[in-house]
């Protein structure tokens, strides 16, 4: 599976400019598209790539090809394949088979270090024995760059992730989010060809983790360098990628853009994992342009000629209260403020309706509701595949 | 003690009465040597023992400057001790950061090895050391007695580093790594410093052990190699003791030992308890 372009989707509403909170320094203007042509930005393409722990096959045979200067999102559940595959492009991890390609040269057996990739890691892997400054310069000490040199990178990329006023501290002096900061000002020290991040933003507490996401975005976008980023927050996911690869049990299961991939789920998994609240999923039987669940049949805009069992799948904010449709029985209502969730029992199976206003129902109360026919996503009730 | 609730009077004097009476046996031999060192032997033998006396300073400039001077002793115990400590570095810290950190076939099986080795009680080990040194002419060498000490130090050196590189992130290291440290440097520049608190602890202990090492010097040295614990038993004889000498001289023995341990007392309690948490469950 390997499927090129379509960046740059997502990412338009949020390349707009955002100040850092702490420096006044001024960056260049983000571009709204990645610029391929910027220099050391690299292209990735893995094929077949199995990777097996003894008996367990954590991989089985990954395919993707990443073009310069895309960010690119691995998403899936913990224990999908994704961190696995991303420490197989950094060279931490052997593969069992299949090559790791980048700008066309095969680096599969090639050590970390040579590769010119940087890492920001989890746990940030800050060395505590050393001060900010010495951190970052690190990368550039090891490979003889001079003193001047390296004060002037260290400086240049403290001030693009707003901390040239800690330089002298000790990572053990720093706060989460600070530390984060050096972890990245370490990666982009060294101008890499390829920054492979594994859930930066997971030791983040919410509101910083929301205000460094856009400032993530925003760095990779005025650096222009091709970024693989490792998480399983489906939200970042969407906000942050050009491309998203969805992993599921060692495989990768559906690649595309964000919008792809929550408008047409290729799978059941992927429209359950994709959205909050996840996708609404019904067993039913589909004919012609209709399911019917339960009691109820409704309209669906693909057509079937012969009947067969599929699972219905509806996107709560596709949902609506109307005069027909799917019979239901209202079990509560969530008011968020901004919009509400509504829970409903449709045949015997709990669904939910997004709706921007709590609307005035009763527990226990009958209602019908309904949803546009090209609104229904159909899946194989015995593959989960996407039908229609 | 000022943060907390003060403990309760009766309960404090008790806990320094024990407290001292575990500081009195302890220090009871080491005060009457230090009180002999300063006896004439005269007064040494005085019956009941003699509390006051005119301290003489005969004794010391005996075994410093006089026929039975232990300094080439002294100076013996320290090559043997610095030998024996270097060397357990130079070979402990790379096979303890291989034990902590790489995979490689019967890895189990080694680490059972190192442990076992420090079972075996090293008085059976005596005479078959003896007749390989001897073989080999390594009897009353410096080069013998380090080896033998390398063979009981080493161990025990690996066994308690591993716990302080099993203690440093992995991830760590493969920031280094991909920092383009190469796994030398990643070793030098991020691994040793963080687990430098065990480097020390492993030195003293390594140092301490040679040093107070008495059965494999007497047995496998000789007039060359004369460590200073076998010179002091040279003062036990079949015809007399000379017990203020003997003193004496475990004064000026005991002193680099006592200053060593003041100067890195603070990295030995650490390392104990260190030891202590994690050598035991992990290991096995």
């Amino acid at each position: 599976m390997s499927i090129r372009g379509g960046s740059g989707e997502a990412g338009d509403g949020l390349s707009r400019p955002l100040a850092f909170a702490d420096t006044d320094v001024d960056l260049a203007p983000a571009s709204a598209t990645p610029d391929p042509a910027k220099v050391g930005s690299a292209s990735v393409r893995i094929e077949g790539v199995v990777k097996q722990h003894g008996a367990t096959t954590v991989l089985h045979g990954i395919d993707l090809v990443i073009a310069p200067g895309e960010f690119f999102v691995l998403l899936g559940p913990s224990g999908s394949g994704k961190t696995t595959t991303l420490r197989i492009l950094a060279g931490l991890e052997s593969v069992s088979a299949g090559r790791v390609l980048m700008d066309g040269a095969d680096v599969t057996t090639r050590e970390p270090g040579a590769r010119d990739v940087a890492m920001v890691f989890q746990s940030y892997a800050l060395y505590p024995h050393m001060t900010v400054e010495q951190n970052i310069g690190f990368p550039l000490k090891m490979v003889g760059t001079s003193r001047d040199e390296i004060a002037r990178a260290v400086g240049g990329a403290a001030a693009k992730v707003g901390i040239g006023h800690l330089l002298q501290r000790a990572p053990g002096q720093l706060s989460g989010g600070q530390q984060q900061r050096v972890a990245l000002a370490r990666a982009i020290v060294r101008q890499p060809r390829l920054f492979l991040l594994d859930e930066p933003l997971s030791n983040l507490d919410a509101k910083l983790r929301l205000e460094t996401r856009l400032e993530l975005r925003r760095l990779q976008r005025s650096l222009g360098v091709t970024t693989v980023y490792v998480t399983h927050d489906q939200e970042e996911a969407m906000t942050l990628a050009d491309r998203i690869a969805v992993f599921m049990d060692g495989r990768i299961v559906q690649v595309g853009s964000p919008r792809q991939i929550f408008a047409r789920p290729l799978s059941i998994d992927v429209a359950a994992f994709i959205g909050t609240p996840p996708m609404n999923l019904l067993a039913g039987e589909w004919e012609r342009h209709a399911v019917s669940v339960g009691s109820s049949t409704v309209a669906v805009a693909a057509e079937s000629r012969t009947p067969r069992d599929v699972v219905l799948g509806i996107r709560p904010h596709d949902l609506r209260l109307a005069e027909g449709g799917l019979r239901a029985r209202v079990e509560g209502v969530e008011d968020l403020g901004d919009s509400a969730i509504v829970d409903l029992v449709v045949d015997e199976r709990l669904v939910k309706l997004k709706t921007d206003r709590p609307p005035a129902l009763r527990e226990g109360e009958a209602v019908f509701v309904a949803f546009a026919p090209e609104d229904a996503h159909l899946f194989d009730s015995t593959t989960g595949a996407r039908i229609g | 003690m000022n943060t907390a609730a003060p403990t309760p009077l009766p309960r404090q004097i008790a806990l320094y009465a024990v407290a001292g009476v575990g500081l009195a046996v302890w220090a009871f031999p080491v005060v009457w040597g230090l009180l002999t060192s300063f006896k004439t032997e005269r007064d040494v033998l005085a019956y009941p023992p003699v509390w006051i006396f005119t301290p003489t300073l005969a004794n010391y400039r005996e075994v410093l400057f006089g026929a039975s001077s232990i300094v080439p002793n002294l100076v013996s115990s320290l090559i043997v001790a610095t030998l024996a400590t270097a060397l357990t570095l130079v070979f402990a810290i790379p096979a303890a950061y291989a034990m902590a950190r790489l995979r490689f076939p019967a890895k189990r099986g080694t680490g059972f090895y190192v442990l076992a080795t420090q079972m075996l009680p090293p008085v059976g080990l005596i005479i078959p050391y003896y007749l390989v040194l001897q073989k080999i002419g390594g009897l009353d060498t410096y080069g013998g007695l380090t080896v033998i000490y390398l063979t009981f130090s080493l161990p025990f050196a690996i066994w308690l580093l591993v716990s302080y590189f099993e203690d440093v992130p992995v991830e760590m290291e493969e920031a280094a790594l991909l920092d383009r440290a190469g796994r030398v440097r990643a070793l030098w520049h991020v691994v040793l410093p963080q687990v430098k608190g065990g480097i020390a602890v492993t030195t003293i202990f390594v140092f301490l052990n040679a040093w107070n090492e008495f059965m494999f010097a007497v047995v496998l040295g000789g007039n060359r190699v004369r460590p200073v614990t076998v010179a002091m038993f040279n003062f036990i004889s079949v015809e007399q003791t000379q017990w203020a000498k003997l003193a004496a001289g475990a004064m000026l023995a005991m002193a680099p030992v006592i200053l060593l341990g003041m100067v890195a007392q603070r990295h030995i309690v650490k390392g104990l308890t260190v030891g202590a948490v994690k050598g035991g469950g992990r290991r096995a």
